[in-house]
């Protein structure tokens, strides 16, 4: 019997709870969102043909409108509070600087990716041709750390630098022991870095394409580490412009009443904040939610005395970054609006700035919602499924709920 | 007549699938394409040798010994020629699991050089488990979080001892459950990339081509007569030498198997690092330990001046696969494929070298000189 009145109760739990657009049965299509913009290159300053996918994307019948920066945006109802959701959808890599007489290319970084992480891997040129590979060759003295290991100990080994040469070990191999520490290796800078094509001569390059000014995107591929966890390059900030795309797709936006909505994708974020600031000349927003990463310490090379936001525990506030500090009173609004809506929500202060910010001297409050993830900046940028849907679902409620 | 017309059909459908695999002569390129992804770290390389094998025309006479060599003979007689290629590539293991779910990684050989370990840090690998190949990423701190002084001590110090595998698991339990076990063998994510004028790019394509390139070898020598016996050899744990030698064990095994009297090995040799050392582009490199007579080697040199097939030299060059060979009557040489950025994860190699190797070998074999 009792059993069935807990059943009874649960019921009418459910049938109690706040039902908005943002509730509905469709499925989230965000995760599905980010596997296809993620891919698409959109180095900072150069995001066309993603605010192409942005707006091709976007109901029909929402007014989108784009302006010389590929900025892109649209506005529902009018009056106050206005309300601005920002993503950015630029992301880091290289331009051609430079073509080489040798045939190779010099670049300069646009954002920061760690320079380590770069060399001896491969790359794409984005052509008026089309895509070219190429790869960032390794420093030139890669293989010469080889001396200080042979008298280690070390295997002689097939192809050390030549064709099955014997580094003469003086005693049998030790796998456990480690190898000789790794000699000064200077930090490469970016502009370091010579992009090869496989071929030996300036002409050689242009004919492929190559030019002055051309992206250079890394090779991304989407690391499935389960079925809902994620890993690859531009999660940052394509799960901020998928979360916001699917919340655009699940709203009615005919219910927009008593305020004015606005979902921004902005670019050059991570050059400066340069899209936003165009932005701020024409929006003024009462309240501007910066959809980004929360640069978490969940990673076992983290400390975790900050940031340690834990992925799959939901969507997170971004209570303090290196830009902005939410006011409290807006922290427990927003606290108890997830609350209210079930939804799951980490607050936690951490590192790194957001679009936001540009619009706080205006007026505007800024209030950024993330998701956890760890490797900000990386090549294996980490993301969990549920919460990206948790940080949909925040936005979905916001717009809906927000007085 | 229906009966002949019958046999006609039959004979053709049999000269078509005598061969199997690569019956006819297949593309390099393709050959390549299929078995770079495959890991085979030393220790590991019986998914490869199963792939090659499989692949190995089927009238062919093959061996394979416990160790995971494998082998394959042509013609009749005494052994006289063997052309060897290593299996294996460098690799790591899974040595330990932590109590959230990461792995720690080891290695059974040393690396090529000490920035090698280097180049797993913030980037994904592949992990070969008894339940197929997971994925897995090295996990790498955030930019924003990195103050500069740790930024230089993971350029500069860099070990295994820094490399946590992620493979979203939050326990070891869960990490075995996702099929993890010690020992699984862990490489680098099989990211090949095109470059310009027919030049490749990939980690361990050297290995993997030269691999190729020896079972593109054995479909060819299964349509040859051959007057004496000539064997081809794929060798495993090549970067692991006989204790207290410098030779590779795959390489000993391989001497003791087949005895032949005359030794190619197909070898990769690094490529464009300066001014003396073998270039890209320009055809196969013919190494010898030292410089002395040989009649294997003027053999060589006459079929690629007659086929004006491009050739390269070096010597002074110690090898752990010759090693075995040399010092008795076995006559050795390397022949070997040009790599760029060798042992890199971006090891680049040319498909005109790698043809020309191929039309040299075949040469040889072929023409009886190297009896």
């Amino acid at each position: 019997m009792r059993k069935y009145t807990i059943s009874i109760l649960g019921l009418a739990l459910i049938f109690c709870a706040p039902s908005p657009a943002s509730q509905s049965k469709a499925p989230d299509p965000s995760w599905d969102l980010l596997k296809k913009i993620v891919l698409i290159p959109g180095l900072s300053s150069q995001e066309g043909k993603v605010s192409d996918f942005i707006q091709s994307t976007l109901p029909a019948s929402l007014k989108v409108e784009r302006d010389a920066k590929a900025n892109v945006w649209f506005t529902v109802g009018e009056g106050h509070p206005h309300l601005l959701f920002v993503a950015h959808s630029d992301e880091l890599g290289f331009v051609i600087d430079k073509i080489t007489p040798q045939g190779t290319a010099l670049l300069r970084a646009r954002g920061g990716l760690l320079a380590q992480t770069c060399e001896a891997r491969p790359f794409v040129i984005y052509t008026a041709k089309g895509p070219v590979d190429g790869i960032i060759q390794p420093r030139p003295d890669y293989y010469q750390s080889q001396s200080s290991t042979r008298a280690q100990g070390q295997n002689p080994t097939q192809g050390q630098s030549g064709a099955g040469q014997n580094p003469a070990p003086s005693s049998p191999p030790n796998p456990a022991q480690k190898p000789a520490p790794t000699p000064v290796r200077p930090q490469a800078a970016p502009e370091a870095f010579e992009l090869y094509f496989g071929v030996s001569s300036e002409q050689e390059a242009r004919a492929l394409g190559v030019a002055e000014g051309n992206q250079v995107i890394f090779k991304k591929k989407l690391v499935d580490l389960a079925p809902d966890i994620m890993a690859t390059r531009a999660v940052d900030d394509r799960a901020g412009c998928a979360a916001l795309l699917a919340a655009a797709l699940q709203l009615d936006w005919t219910k927009v009443s008593g305020k004015a909505i606005t979902f921004a994708w902005d670019v050059e974020e991570e050059i400066g904040l340069v899209g936003a600031q165009a932005l701020s000349k024409i929006l003024k927003p009462d309240y501007v939610f910066a959809v980004d990463t929360f640069v978490s310490t969940d990673s076992p090379l983290e400390n975790k005395r900050f940031g340690n936001a834990i992925l799959g525990r939901g969507a997170v506030l971004r209570a303090i970054d290196s830009s902005n500090i939410i006011p409290k009173t807006e922290i427990r609004k927003i606290a108890e609006l997830a609350k209210k809506y079930a939804i799951p929500l980490q607050i936690y202060n951490s590192r790194g700035g957001n679009d936001g910010s540009v619009f706080v001297p205006e007026g505007a409050v800024d209030i950024p919602l993330s998701w956890p993830g760890t490797s900000a900046h990386s090549f294996i940028e980490k993301i969990v499924k549920s919460d990206l849907e948790a940080l949909t679902k925040l936005i979905a409620v916001i717009v809906e709920d927000w007085k | 007549m229906k009966k002949r017309m019958i046999q006609s059909i039959l004979a053709i459908l049999f000269l078509l699938f005598a061969g199997a695999g690569y019956s006819t002569a297949q593309d390099i390129k393709s050959v390549v394409k299929e078995l770079f992804p495959i890991l085979s770290s030393t220790g590991n390389e019986d998914a490869l040798a199963a792939k090659i094998e499989q692949s190995l025309p089927k009238n062919a006479a093959k061996e394979k010994d416990p160790m995971g060599n494998l082998y394959v003979r042509f013609g009749k007689g005494e052994p006289r020629l063997a052309v060897l290629a290593a299996l294996d590539e460098f690799g790591y293991i899974v040595s330990g699991m932590t109590q959230d779910g990461y792995l720690r990684l080891d290695r059974a050989v040393q690396p090529p050089h000490s920035q090698y370990d280097s180049y797993l840090l913030g980037h994904p690998v592949m992990i070969s488990t008894s339940k197929g190949p997971l994925q897995g990423i090295v996990a790498q701190p955030a930019m924003h979080l990195l103050t500069r002084e740790r930024r230089d001590e993971l350029a500069k110090n860099f070990s295994l001892d820094l490399v946590f595998l992620d493979i979203g698991a939050r326990s070891e339990e869960e990490a075995r459950a996702k099929g993890v076990e010690i020992l699984d063998a862990v490489t680098f994510w099989p990211d090949l990339s095109e470059l310009a004028n027919e030049r490749w790019a990939g980690h361990a394509l050297g290995l993997k081509t030269g691999c190729a390139l020896l079972l593109n070898l054995a479909v060819e020598m299964s349509g040859m007569k051959l007057s004496r016996e000539a064997s081809l050899g794929w060798m495993a744990q090549t970067k692991f030498p006989v204790r207290g030698s410098r030779s590779a064990l795959g390489a000993m095994r391989a001497k003791k198997k087949l005895q032949p009297q005359k030794v190619l090995i197909l070898d990769v040799v690094a490529a464009d690092r300066d001014e003396k050392s073998p270039a890209l582009g320009k055809g196969p490199v013919l190494v010898q330990a030292k410089e002395e007579a040989s009649k294997l080697k003027d053999a060589i040199d006459t079929i690629a001046r007659e086929k004006n097939i491009p050739l390269q030299y070096q010597t002074g060059v110690e090898s752990t696969l010759m090693n075995p060979f040399l010092g008795d009557t076995t006559e050795v040489l390397t022949l070997a494929l040009p790599v760029k950025f060798l042992n890199t994860p971006v090891e680049v190699v040319d498909f005109k070298d790698v043809r020309a190797l191929k039309d040299l070998i075949l040469s040889v074999i072929g023409s009886g000189r190297a009896k």
